[in-house]
C-alpha cells in the first residue's frame, strides 16, 4: 500500500512529455526498434574504423601508421609491390608468412566501399562467402560494406531534411495559423501555385543540370518538402491560439515570439513528434528513388538506389537485389515500427492501453 | 463621472470583418458590441448578463486589449478609458505594444478552466509567469508569492510543482484567480468563472473571489448568463442583448425594478423562492435570438419584445438615464 502510495505520487508530477517517454518505452517493438536504430546509427559514424580497407595501425620497420586517419600511403611505402595504394590485408598476409617483425592492425571487416576490380585480388559479381559476406558487385566492391555506409548516409539524408522541414514548417506554418490574416492568405496562395509544379520532374531537371551533392539533395528536396508540415503547423497554431492560455499569456503582456513558442509550440508537439518517423520514412524512400533513377548521390556513393539499379539489371546475381532491398526493408520497418508506438504513446484515449 | 472612476466605456462597438468566396472579400459584418456604455469605480463589482452570444465575451476581451490578436481585422471602435493614478489610458486606441506597460493591471479569469491553463506548464510556471513579466523579483521570491497567492485560493503551495490535469475543474479556477491576482491588478475581468464548474462548488468558488477581491481592492466586471449569480454580488448590473446594452443601474434598482422588457423575462425566469415576487407572471420569450449577423433594423430586442410597437424598427432606441443612474434602452418604459 504505502509504496503503491509513493509511485502514484511520483508519477503525479511528470509532465506530458515524460509520461508519453514511460509508455513509449512499455510498447516493446518499437521500443527496441528505436534502440536498435539508434543504436546503428551511431554505430555508422564509427564504419572508417570498422569495416574499412586501411589498416588501423601499421608497424613496419619501427615506425606506426596510421592509415585510417592518415590516408593514402603508397605501396611502396611498405615495400609492397603494387601500383598505387598499399593493400593492407595482403601485406598482412605477407607479413604473417613471413614471420616478419612488422604487423599491422585490420578493422573488423577489412572492405572499404569503394575498392573496385583494379585493387589487386577483387573480382566482379563475386557469391556471398566468408570475406564478402554479401559478395561484390557489377565493379567489384564489397557489397557488404557499400550497405553499411549507404544505411548512414540514408539516415542523415532523412533525418537532415526531416528536421530542416520541420524547421521551416513550424516557422512560416507557426506564423501563418498564429497571425493570420494577410500574411497567412499570400503564403497561402504561393504554397498553391508551389504545389502544383511537377516536383519530380523539377528535381530530375535540376540534377540533369548541376551535378548534385548529398547538401544539394536536400536543399532541393526541402524546396519540394516543406509544404506538407508548413501547413500542419498552420493547422495547429491556429487551433492553438483560439484557446484561453494564449489569450492568458497576452493579457499578461507576453511578447508574440514568447507565445509562439514557449506556449503553443509545446502543445503543438503531438503531431510533429508522432509524424517525425514517418517523415523519415519519406526522407529515405526519397533518396532511394532518385537514386535509383540515376538523378542521386553522384557515383561512387555508397546507395540502395544505386544497388538496387545494378541488381535489377543483373537478376541472375541474387544478392545484388537482396542486399538493398531487405536492408530497406528492415530499416523502413522499424522505422514504421517506432513511429506507430509513438502514435501510440501519445494517443490520449485509453482503449489504446487495454491492447 | 465620480473621481472614483477605474473603467470608462463609451460608446463601444466591435465589429467582427467575415471574409469569403475565392478572393477573400469582406461579405458580412458580425456587430458582436454595438456601442455600449458602461463604466466601473474601484472596488466595485458590476455583473454582465445577457444570453450566450450576447457579446459578454467580447466586451471582456476588448477590455484586455487583446481581439486584435485573436482576430487581425476586428474593428474596434468608442474607447476604453482606464484612470490609472492620474493617467487616462485608452485600451480601445493602445497599440499592443503601448499597452504591455498597463498590462498587469487588467486581468482576466476565463470561462473554461480546461483551457485557459497551459497543460504543458507547472502550476508555479503559470503563476510566476506574469511575475517576471511585470515584477523584479528573483526566482525565490517569486516561489514565495507562489506559494502565499496558491494560499490564498486555497490550494497548498505544494500543490505549485503539478500540472493542470492533475486538479479538478475548481481547483483549476483557484489557480486561475492566483494568476489573475499575482501582479495586484485593479480589475480582473470575471468571464462567466463558474459556469463551467459543478453546481456544489460555484458558491465556494465565488465566495472565495468576493473575500479576494475585498483583501486585494480589485474590482471586478462579473460576467454571467443569468440574474441570480449576479446579483447578490454586484453593486451594479448591466444586462446586454445581442450586442447591446438592454439596461445598467444599481444592482438593487436592476433586480428589484427592471425597466426594459428585455431584463423582465431575464428575471422572470429566476427561480428563486422569492416571497416577494411570488406572484409574478414567467415571462417566456418568442423566438430565438437573431444573429449578429444580421441585426434587426432599429431595437434589436424588438423580434421578441412583448410590448413591440412598429415605431420600435425606425431607430435605435437611446439608452437613456431614465431615473438617477439607472440606464435604460427602451423609449415605451420612460413612464413607468
Ligand atoms: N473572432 C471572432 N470572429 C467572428 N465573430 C466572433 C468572434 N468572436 C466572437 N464572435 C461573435 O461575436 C458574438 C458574441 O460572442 P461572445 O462575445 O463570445 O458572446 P458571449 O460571451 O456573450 O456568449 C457571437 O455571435 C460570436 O459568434
Ligand atoms: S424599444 Fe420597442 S422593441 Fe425595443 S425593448 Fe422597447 S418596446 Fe421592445
Ligand atoms: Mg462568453
Amino acid at each position: 500500500m504505502e509504496s503503491k502510495n509513493m509511485s502514484e505520487q511520483q508519477e503525479i508530477s511528470l509532465s506530458i512529455l515524460k509520461k508519453r517517454w514511460l509508455k513509449f518505452k512499455t510498447l516493446r517493438r518499437g521500443y527496441y526498434s528505436f534502440i536498435i536504430i539508434l543504436t546503428l546509427y551511431i554505430l555508422s559514424w564509427f564504419l572508417p574504423i570498422l569495416i574499412n580497407n586501411r589498416a588501423l595501425v601499421v608497424s613496419y620497420e619501427g615506425d606506426l601508421y596510421f592509415p585510417v586517419f592518415s590516408g593514402y600511403h603508397a605501396g611502396s611505402v611498405f615495400h609492397q609491390d603494387v601500383p598505387g595504394e598499399a593493400v593492407y590485408r595482403e601485406l598482412k598476409a605477407e607479413w604473417k608468412q613471413a614471420d616478419s617483425e612488422n604487423w599491422l592492425i585490420m578493422p573488423p571487416y577489412p572492405y572499404s566501399p569503394y575498392e573496385d576490380i583494379t585493387v589487386q585480388g577483387n573480382k566482379m559479381f563475386e557469391e556471398p562467402s566468408s570475406t564478402h559476406w554479401l559478395g561484390t558487385d557489377n565493379t567489384g566492391r564489397d557489397v557488404f560494406s557499400r550497405l553499411c555506409y549507404a544505411f548512414n548516409i540514408s539516415i542523415s539524408f532523412a533525418l537532415i531534411l526531416s528536421t530542416l522541414n520541420y524547421f521551416i514548417g513550424i516557422l512560416i506554418g507557426g506564423s501563418m495559423g498564429y497571425f493570420g490574416g494577410k500574411f497567412d492568405l499570400i503564403f497561402q496562395r504561393l504554397i498553391e501555385i508551389w504545389s502544383s509544379l511537377p516536383m519530380l520532374f523539377v528535381i530530375i531537371i535540376i540534377s540533369s543540370i548541376i551535378r548534385p551533392t548529398f547538401f544539394l539533395l536536400i536543399f532541393i528536396y526541402t524546396i519540394v518538402n516543406w509544404i506538407g508540415m508548413t501547413y500542419l503547423m498552420r493547422a495547429e497554431f491556429y487551433r492553438e491560439k483560439s484557446k484561453d492560455y494564449v489569450a492568458a499569456a497576452l493579457s499578461m503582456g507576453q511578447t508574440n515570439f514568447k507565445v509562439m513558442f514557449k506556449h503553443i509550440l509545446p502543445n503543438s508537439l503531438v503531431p510533429v513528434i508522432t509524424y517525425f518517423p514517418f517523415s523519415v520514412v519519406g526522407g529515405i524512400t526519397a533518396l532511394v528513388s532518385l537514386d535509383y533513377l540515376g538523378f542521386g548521390m553522384p557515383p561512387p556513393t555508397p546507395s540502395w538506389g544505386q544497388m538496387l539499379d545494378v541488381g535489377l539489371s543483373n537478376i541472375p546475381k541474387w544478392w545484388m537485389v537482396f542486399a538493398p532491398v531487405s536492408a530497406q526493408f528492415v530499416t523502413l520497418i522499424m522505422v514504421v515500427f517506432i513511429g506507430e508506438a509513438v502514435r501510440e504513446a501519445f494517443d490520449p484515449k485509453v482503449y489504446s492501453r487495454l491492447r | 463621472m465620480s473621481n472614483n472612476t477605474l473603467v470608462d466605456v463609451k460608446n463601444l462597438s466591435v465589429h467582427f470583418p467575415v471574409y469569403g468566396g475565392v478572393f477573400s472579400k469582406r461579405i458580412a459584418t458580425v456587430k458582436a458590441v454595438d456601442g455600449i456604455n458602461f463604466s466601473i469605480d474601484r472596488k466595485q463589482i458590476v455583473g454582465m448578463v445577457g444570453e450566450s452570444g450576447c457579446g459578454k465575451t467580447t466586451v471582456g476581451r476588448a477590455m484586455i486589449n487583446i481581439l486584435r490578436h485573436v482576430a487581425p481585422g476586428v474593428e474596434i471602435g468608442g474607447s476604453i478609458e482606464y484612470h490609472f493614478g492620474d493617467e487616462v489610458v485608452d485600451f480601445a486606441k493602445l497599440s499592443s505594444s503601448e499597452v504591455r506597460k498597463y498590462r498587469s493591471r487588467v486581468q482576466m479569469i476565463f470561462q473554461d478552466p480546461y483551457a485557459s491553463l497551459n497543460p504543458r506548464m507547472t502550476v508555479a510556471q503559470i503563476i510566476s509567469e506574469p511575475l517576471q513579466l511585470h515584477t523584479d523579483m528573483n526566482n525565490k521570491e517569486q516561489t514565495e508569492r507562489v506559494g502565499w497567492l496558491l494560499n490564498k485560493v486555497g490550494l497548498q503551495p505544494e500543490q505549485a510543482k503539478r500540472y493542470p490535469h492533475e486538479f479538478s475543474g475548481g481547483q483549476r479556477q483557484r489557480v486561475g484567480i492566483a494568476r489573475a491576482l499575482a501582479t495586484n491588478p485593479d480589475l480582473i475581468i470575471c468571464d462567466e468563472p463558474v459556469s463551467a464548474l459543478d453546481v456544489s462548488i460555484q458558491a465556494q468558488v465565488i465566495n472565495l473571489m468576493l473575500d479576494l477581491q475585498e483583501e486585494f481592492d480589485v474590482s471586478y466586471l462579473f460576467i454571467a448568463h443569468d440574474l441570480s449569480v449576479v446579483e447578490h454580488i454586484s453593486d451594479k448590473i448591466a444586462v446586454m442583448y445581442l450586442g447591446d446594452m438592454a439596461e445598467y443601474g444599481n444592482a438593487q434598482d436592476v433586480y428589484h425594478h427592471p425597466r426594459h422588457p428585455y431584463s423582465k423575462a431575464l428575471l422572470s425566469a429566476v427561480p428563486l423562492p422569492d416571497p416577494s415576487r411570488k406572484n409574478r407572471k414567467r415571462i417566456v420569450l418568442q423566438g430565438d435570438v437573431p444573429t449578429p449577423l444580421n441585426k434587426p433594423s432599429g431595437c434589436a430586442f424588438r423580434t421578441r419584445c412583448p410590448i413591440a410597437q412598429p415605431s420600435c424598427a425606425e431607430s435605435k432606441p437611446e439608452f437613456k438615464e431614465q431615473a438617477k443612474d439607472h440606464f435604460v434602452a427602451c423609449p415605451l418604459v420612460e413612464d413607468n
